[in-house]
């Protein structure tokens, strides 16, 4: 599933980040890892996310949101 | 006798640059500031320095860096603040200084500290860094910033427990109220007076055993020239390193790629990274305590609106006009102001000291037109490029610039640049050279290149008093709807001339996924803010001035040199000057254009100084004094029309576009020239005038020939 099929707010689990070596690495380094835990908190334009992961705040395109693959994270 | 100065206008360029960082007070200590971005970095290295500061070119590289000198109560300590950065895997120039400081200068070119600046706010992504840092064993200081942050969210953190963990002194800071300013001075100056490796994350038994099998195959020359554990890590994640056999290399990636047994994770690169991750956590695990879970900040909430589909646009769009009138109508007085005083008591009083001094028409002539006039116009720019800066700065660091990056990216990426590159495009409008300053804040370069190309498209509102008073002078009523026309044209230029270069010489320019951090908001720090823009108007002044004090002196005296034996030196007519037989030679150039006339090509020769000259030009070519307003252009139009009527053979109204076309699309003016050269480099912007000239001459040639079949 991708983060943009999940409610605001509820939260997600990182299974994996798809696409060329230099994107999944970008993304690992800002903490996109696998388990990490994620929630949307806003929706932008044209599919693009705001995302919550951990105490940061990232912003994603929408085609960078299809690159994340999450699952359903419980309380 | 010409002794209006031909240009009334101009000017910039923003940066840089002579004194290499490490180059300065070479007896004392380095210490390099480092960390993610917007982490407090700079308010610190601003807080230690104060004014003593400048910036410079990073040797071999196009980024500049600000250094300054630091009174510490231990003597004098150089400061490098290095741009901020996520990792030491570089993803952009910028970030690329950290890893060639830290790693790829030997260990001989090191700075003697690093201060590491760890966000509090955000401790998991800062203390990924810091765990690169660890890596390379550089000895370190880590200053906790955001604390005050980090408190409001009910995050505490144990300062004693991560200065155990990560084996170095830790010490929490609020850099804009100087709190324990003094302390991390104190506990820098022990640093350094008894230097000490850090601890080394530990990243897992597989990798460990991976990496000590690495470093024992690592040969003795490249092991004494990098950090070991840098070494192996680099090696086991396939990186190339200069210095380190092939078979090494091959055998250490070999290595690393076993230790995969997940089919998603092919990459050991990967691997560590999440490895780090694991100790990062492991870290927080230890030493935060959190009071409240899961709330939303009121950054949250702000984002909300900011970022929304709908509410975010429009304020996007508010904020953006908010820029344009700010660098146009309110610098606009200002401007006028500073020129006004140079032409009017700089002038009079330098003129009477000549007088007194007995000077000759000669040596009058180079200081009034040439000196006076071009600091004139340098300084007059000073206003302007100032309130760009601090807008630049308050944006940025409002934490506003990069939620503006997110609302409008789709929309830039039509052309291959990303969101923020819509704010230098938009202040092209009110003036290029701010526009050009603009692109810094493009993370990769050539995103910075083909911005900085492109901006000189954007009409500016030099060339909008043109339009005016040609456009009234042969369209009338219908005025306003060809200075209208002007606008989309340049907007279709900036977006066709995207994608053709897009097409061309910035093939295959990674399209970069969004991926942007965004920062809590904040209110910017005044005495930062006026700490880097006096910085970068300095720098300005510095690059700026030689080269347009040069260009008006040699208009002047161009226009003052007799040719073809008719009056004397400063004494001839402009038409019989070299530079009215330069116009008359450059005319035939623009006879398929329509409008190949002297007059015509004298107003756009000046006009590449300046467009505010060009109107000046027309009224001396026609000996005639230059219209106060350009909505009535009175005899001056009159006398336009005729010169145009005849050199367009009865198409006079293709004619006029064409003109206009061309002073749209040429070179805007000598000041971008030196923003440009300062920005994207000699060789890219000898490249963009050519480009700008054959296109304008292009599209002047089209219009006048097509536009001629029906009008």
């Amino acid at each position: 599933m991708g983060p943009g099929e999940f409610a605001r707010g509820a939260l997600m689990r990182l299974s994996r980040v798809t696409g060329d070596r230099r994107h999944r690495r970008r993304l690992a380094e800002l903490g996109f890892v696998p388990g990490a835990v994620l929630s949307v908190l806003n929706r932008g334009m044209h599919g693009g996310l705001v995302l919550a992961l951990g105490d940061g705040r990232v912003a994603v395109d929408a085609l960078t949101a299809t690159t994340l693959v999450v699952e359903p994270a419980g309380e | 006798m010409n002794e209006r100065p031909l240009t009334k206008t101009l000017l910039t360029k923003p940066c840089c640059e002579d004194d290499a960082p490490g180059n300065v007070n070479a007896g004392d200590p380095r210490v390099a500031l480092v960390g993610n971005p917007n982490v407090g970095k700079s308010t610190l290295f601003n807080m230690l320095t104060g004014a003593r500061q400048r910036i410079g070119n990073w040797p071999g590289k196009t980024v500049s860096v600000a250094q300054g000198t630091w009174r510490s109560p231990h003597g004098d300590i150089t400061l490098i603040d290095l741009p901020g950065t996520y990792s030491l895997l570089p993803g952009s120039p910028d970030e690329a200084l950290t890893r060639d400081l830290l790693v790829d200068r030997g260990m001989d070119g090191r700075p003697d500290l690093v201060v590491i600046t760890v966000d509090a706010a955000n401790l998991a992504r800062n203390l990924y860094l810091l765990a690169q840092v660890m890596e390379t064993g550089v000895p370190l200081v880590v200053a906790l910033t955001m604390v005050d942050i980090a408190k409001s969210r009910g995050i505490r953190i144990d300062a004693g427990r991560l200065a155990e963990l990560v084996g170095a002194p830790v010490v929490p800071v609020v850099p804009r109220r100087g709190e324990g300013v003094d302390e991390l001075g104190r506990v820098i100056g022990e640093a350094l007076a008894a230097p000490r490796r850090p601890a080394v994350p530990v990243l897992g038994a597989d990798l460990e055993a991976a990496l000590e099998s690495v470093t024992a195959e690592v040969p003795g020359e490249a092991a004494a020239r990098y950090p070991a554990r840098w070494l192996s890590i680099a090696l086991l994640a396939g990186e190339p390193v200069p210095g380190v056999p092939e078979e090494t290399t091959a055998a250490a990636r070999a290595l690393g790629t076993a230790l995969n047994t997940d089919d998603d994770l092919d990459d050991p690169e990967l691997l560590i990274a999440e490895q780090r991750y694991a100790w990062v956590h492991e870290v927080i695990a230890d030493v935060v305590t959190r009071n409240s879970a899961g709330h939303a900040t009121w950054s949250d909430r702000v984002d909300r609106v900011l970022t929304s589909r709908w509410v975010g646009p429009p304020i996007f769009l508010g904020v953006m006009w908010a820029v344009f009138v700010l660098t146009t109508t309110v610098a606009e007085p200002l401007m006028t102001g500073l020129q006004g005083l140079f032409d009017g008591p700089v002038a009079t009083g330098a003129g009477r000291l000549l007088d007194a001094m007995g000077a000759g028409d000669a040596i009058r002539g180079l200081v009034m037109n040439g000196l006076v006039s071009g600091v004139g116009q340098v300084l007059s720019f000073v206003p302007l490029m100032a309130i760009m800066f601090v807008l630049l700065s308050v944006l940025e660091d409002s934490g506003y610039l990069a939620r503006a990056a997110f609302v409008v990216d789709r929309l830039m990426r039509l052309i291959g640049l990303p969101g923020r590159a819509f704010l230098p495009l938009i202040v092209g409008f009110g003036c290029n050279v701010p526009a050009l300053a603009g692109t810094r804040i493009l993370s990769d370069r050539r995103h910075r290149l083909l911005t900085g190309l492109l901006i000189p498209f954007v009409t500016c509102s030099a060339r909008l008093t043109v339009y005016v008073l040609v456009a009234t002078a042969f369209f009338g009523s219908a005025a306003g709807t060809v200075v209208f026309a002007m606008y989309v044209l340049s907007i279709a230029l900036v977006i066709g001339m995207g994608l053709v270069l897009r097409g061309t010489l910035f093939r295959g320019m990674a399209e970069e996924p969004l991926v942007l951090d965004l920062p809590p908001y904040r209110l910017p720090a005044v005495r930062v803010i006026g700490a880097q823009t006096w910085l970068k108007l300095q720098a300005f002044l510095k690059t700026a001035s030689g080269i347009i004090v040069a260009t008006v002196t040699l208009v002047w005296l161009f226009s003052s040199i007799p040719f073809g034996g008719q009056g004397s030196f400063g004494r001839t007519p402009i038409e019989h000057s070299v530079f009215g037989a330069a116009s008359h030679a450059v005319a035939p150039a623009f006879a398929p254009a329509g409008f190949g006339d002297w007059h015509a090509s004298a107003a756009l020769i000046t006009g590449f100084v300046a467009k505010e000259a060009v109107v000046s030009t027309m009224a001396q070519t026609y000996s005639m004094g230059e219209p106060a307003d350009g909505n009535e252009p009175g005899g001056l139009g009159a006398a336009l029309r005729a010169t145009i009527e005849q050199t367009s053979n009865g198409h006079p109204i293709p004619a006029v576009l064409a003109f206009l076309v061309f002073l749209l699309a040429y070179t805007p003016c000598m000041t971008t020239v030196a923003a440009q050269r300062a920005e994207i480099g000699g060789r890219l912007t000898l490249f963009g005038i050519g480009m700008q000239l054959t296109l304008a001459w292009l599209l002047a040639v089209a219009v006048f020939q097509i536009g001629s079949l029906f009008l």
